[in-house]
């Protein structure tokens, strides 16, 4: 295959300006003296004389273990061994392309370009060998860090060639390997930091710590959207080690940076008693009226009515109802849930007169490089963004406004600070999950076929919360996700509902929803029906393989026939047509989401209080060609383990305006004992990679309660299962 | 500010803090020891879990007063330097961090009830491991790893 390579992309590290965007490149390699000289055909990569072989990790590594896989596509084609490279943590650096966690993008969208990055430097080696040896390029080959002449068992070291390959003009076209010439993706790669994690190097954001840096805990208005009125710094100040209270002025967004007063203290656990001592008044607004049961009435009252956008309207839904041999009405419930986070919002901020140097766990480090030069007026390429190992994102740190709080802070002070969310703020001002209600209709004919089904949505929009100009619908409900498009009488509407309860995106945004509604009410019908619930799924997606539109992130089609692969693979793991023993139930969903394809069988018993418990999952996915095989099943374990949990337990309820729940005694989250046994199965296949650190939690929950049905005859409809759901 | 002098890892540190100072702060701020975590501040996530004697305690709520002669364990000086913990070990093997913030306190669980039960059943492990949250989901694998120990 013959790639032609865009030159802006590798640029030569000599021709940039700003030197402090080379901060992160010093070799450790070689004793840590900096090799003579140095070849750098490109930002990901640098091979040194001394035959160091440096690949920087150009995106955040959140758990979902890119620093891991993105390596290794580049590693490929540079023909080297896995153990003679060093990979490297990439600062924020322009020249990497996008650098970002979001959306299951991460391998898809680098699957190219880290590739070419590769093979350019292969091709450059080569050149430079043979034209040591006098000889073509064609007659050399690369391996394991060498370019070997052919002709003989002549061979130079990468090292050996960096010299004269930094001296040639970087290819316009390189050839990339064919698939079945693949030696290192597709192997199982351990995580390339958990030496460090098992040993407690301080790899994460909130381990970071810049000479004199102050921390800074920040009180915010307990009822969302409430304004500073005024506060008292006095006892605040009299906590020893306290040294400042400071006001933080609110952005003209809530998705950008809210209102604050931060306690700035020598140690944490000052600036935490600083924050219980501080008095401010806030002006709660609005926002406190609001209450979980108001939001439901709200949406229940939207929802008697016609949504305020129709997405969908397929064949004449009145006509199927009025028609139909068996109708079935239902209403779902989703609360909002809380990213929890393991390592709590925090980050750091050095801001100087000239120059912004910037530490911390976030998914948008561009994101901060831009608030950074436009809170403190210093020019982006005098900003550094160091990307620390983040511990946990799952959608959270898409936003950047704690690190906001850090540059403003700083900037006010003019001494490095280190914001620090306690728990308590972490879940209580978090941008939650929103919180919808959808109210169904389906109807079945006498044969037990879906002719009609009809979906009303209303959910807090993150969109509209954001006054985003994307259309509110989006990250909310799919129009054109299975099983619309199935079914000859299909209509979907929606209504975003304002709130001043922030929301935002969480691990596998509205799919987390819109897949417990849709696979739990299609086991509605299929009960009803009277079908075996794998069966009724692969006859609803009909004979065949067609590609159907999909007009949302990971289309622009689907494949049919790769979800009905996973659907009747699952059973076939699962050994579906085989009875389970006694006081054994299961249930099955499936889903088609950021290009990939799965499918889960989620095996329960009950418990004597009658609380589900979760034996096994069983679970298929087809994501295209799997880079790293250990890592991606880590992906899947966990977007299941996440999923019953959230089920389970996750729900944030509101009161006069503000968040019930405070920590993790009534925030309760699923725990070891209660984590099941995981049994996963990759589909083989050709296809392009596709988004896989998402998609194994959207059926898990719908999969649960279709096998909690049939235990315990109780159809859950609203989450959390063992809160409210039992009714 | 009154002054305390600690055992931890085997050494002896004097740190000048307030009294009420939980040592999880002490050893984050004062001895720059990061590899103790914070997670809820209130021991129910165990991400800051230590050895105190040889037990499992969470260093959040751990008054640096309180402390007195106790020996301190973090996850720094759970094996001596350059060398492994067969529980670290058994993480490595098997690629058990996905984030990673909570796999200290999840080791230092480990490791405190195998050092005192080599062999414990199933159940002994739920019991020892419940304190520890893990929002990434490494729940299967920790079970192998530590399984892979009895």
């Amino acid at each position: 295959m013959i790639q032609s390579i865009n030159r802006r992309n590798f640029l030569k590290i000599s021709g940039l300006g700003g030197t402090g965007l080379l901060l992160g490149f010093s070799l450790e390699a070689g004793g840590g003296q900096t090799p003579h000289s140095v070849f750098e055909p490109n930002a990901f990569l640098r091979i040194g004389s001394d035959d160091s072989i440096l690949i920087m990790a150009k995106n955040p590594e959140i758990g979902q273990g890119v620093k891991t896989a993105l390596p290794m596509l580049l590693a490929e084609e540079l023909e080297v061994k896995w153990e003679q490279i060093t990979i490297r943590q990439a600062d924020y650096d322009r020249r990497l392309g996008d650098q970002f966690a979001g959306g299951s993008t991460a391998i898809k969208t680098n699957w190219e370009n880290l590739r070419k990055a590769g093979a350019t430097a292969k091709a450059m080696l080569i050149q430079a060998a043979a034209a040591h040896w006098g000889i073509s390029t064609t007659a050399c080959r690369a391996e394991a860090g060498r370019i070997f002449n052919s002709s003989n068992k002549e061979s130079l070291s990468y090292g050996q060639l960096a010299a004269a390959a930094a001296e040639l003009e970087v290819p316009q076209e390189v050839n990339l390997k064919a698939r079945k010439d693949f030696s290192l993706i597709g192997t199982p790669r351990p995580n390339v930091d958990t030496r460090k994690i098992a040993t407690g190097e301080p790899v994460f954001g909130l381990d970071a710590k810049p000479k004199g840096m102050l921390t800074a805990t920040i009180a915010k208005s307990p009822v969302f959207g409430g304004k500073l009125k005024s506060f008292d710094a006095a006892s605040a100040l009299q906590i020893p080690g306290v040294e400042a209270v400071v006001e933080i002025e609110a952005a003209n967004n809530p998705v950008l940076r809210i209102a604050g007063v931060a306690v700035v203290a020598k140690n944490t656990w000052a600036a935490i008693k600083g924050k219980k001592a501080l008095k401010v008044e806030w002006e709660p607004g609005d926002g406190a009226s609001e209450s979980t049961g108001s939001l439901q009435q709200t949406m229940r009252e939207k929802n008697a009515a016609a949504g305020t956008m129709e997405l969908r309207n397929d064949g004449d839904i009145e006509q199927a109802f009025t028609e139909a041999d068996h109708i079935l009405e239902a209403v779902y419930e989703m609360p909002f849930w809380y990213h929890a986070t393991m390592e709590p919002m925090s980050y750091i901020a050095d801001v100087q007169e000239d120059r912004v140097e910037c530490w911390g766990s976030t998914q948008v480090p561009g994101a901060v490089s831009f608030y950074a030069s436009q809170i403190t007026g210093v020019p982006r390429e005098q900003v550094i963004v160091h990307q620390t190992r983040v511990g946990g994102g799952f959608g959270r740190r898409l936003l950047a406004d704690y690190a906001q709080e850090a540059i403003y802070l700083s900037h006010k002070i003019k001494k490095p600070v280190q914001v620090l969310w306690t728990r308590e703020d972490d879940l209580q001002h978090d941008y939650y999950r929103p919180m919808g209600q959808y109210r169904l209709r389906g109807a079945l004919n006498d044969r037990g076929e879906v002719t009609a089904w009809h979906i009303r949505a209303a959910t807090t929009s993150r969109y509209l919360f954001r006054n985003d100009d994307s259309p509110h619908y989006q990250t909310e409900v799919f129009p054109d996700g299975f099983p619309a498009a199935f079914i000859p009488n299909f209509k979907m509407e929606y209504t975003a509902i304002a709130t001043r309860v922030s929301t935002g995106a969480w691990r596998a945004p509205g799919h987390n929803a819109t897949c417990f509604v849709d696979q739990s009410f299609l086991d509605e019908l299929c009960l009803a029906a009277g079908k075996d619930p794998i069966a009724f799924r692969l006859e609803l997606l009909g004979e065949g393989d067609q590609e159907m539109p999909y007009d949302d992130h990971g289309g622009p089609t689907y494949s049919t026939g790769r979800l009905k692969n996973v659907i009747r693979k699952v059973g076939e793991l699962s050994d579906w047509e085989n009875d389970l023993p006694a006081g054994r139930f299961r249930g099955v969903a499936a889903h088609f989401m950021f290009g990939a394809y799965v499918a889960e069988v989620v095996e329960i018993s009950l418990l004597e209080s009658g609380a589900p418990k979760v034996e096994r999952v069983f679970a298929v996915v087809d994501c295209g060609i799997v880079v790293n095989p250990l890592g991606a099943k880590a992906q899947i374990e966990g977007g299941i383990v996440d999923g019953l949990s959230a089920t389970l337990y996750g729900g944030i309820d509101i009161e006069n305006g503000r968040t019930v729940q405070s920590n993790f005694h009534d925030y309760p989250m699923l725990r070891f004992g209660e984590s099941p046994e995981i049994i996963i199965a990759l589909v083989e296949s050709d296809a392009h990679p596709e988004g896989l650190g998402e998609i194994s939690l959207p059926p898990v929950g719908a999969a649960l309660c279709n096998a909690y049905f049939r235990a315990s005859g109780t159809r859950v409809r609203s989450l959390p299962l063992l809160r409210k759901g039992m009714s | 500010m009154p002054t305390f002098s600690l055992n931890i890892n085997q050494k002896t540190f004097t740190v000048e803090v307030e009294p009420d100072t939980p040592l999880l702060w002490v050893l984050r701020d004062e001895l720059d020891l990061k590899g103790t975590k914070f997670g809820c501040g209130m021991a129910q996530c165990g991400a800051c879990t230590i050895h105190l004697d040889g037990s499992p305690a969470r260093a959040c709520v751990l008054p640096v007063s309180a402390i007195g002669d106790a020996a301190v364990t973090t996850i720094e000086g759970l094996a001596p330097e350059g060398e492994l913990h067969p529980v670290q070990e058994a993480w490595i093997a098997e690629d058990v961090p996905q984030c990673g913030y909570c796999q200290a306190g999840q080791i230092m669980s480990a490791a405190a009830l195998l050092d005192k039960n080599p062999r414990p059943t199933a159940t002994e492990i739920e019991v020892a491991m419940h304190g520890n949250i893990c929002r990434c989901g490494t729940y299967p694998r920790i079970k192998k790893a530590i399984q892979g120990l009895l």
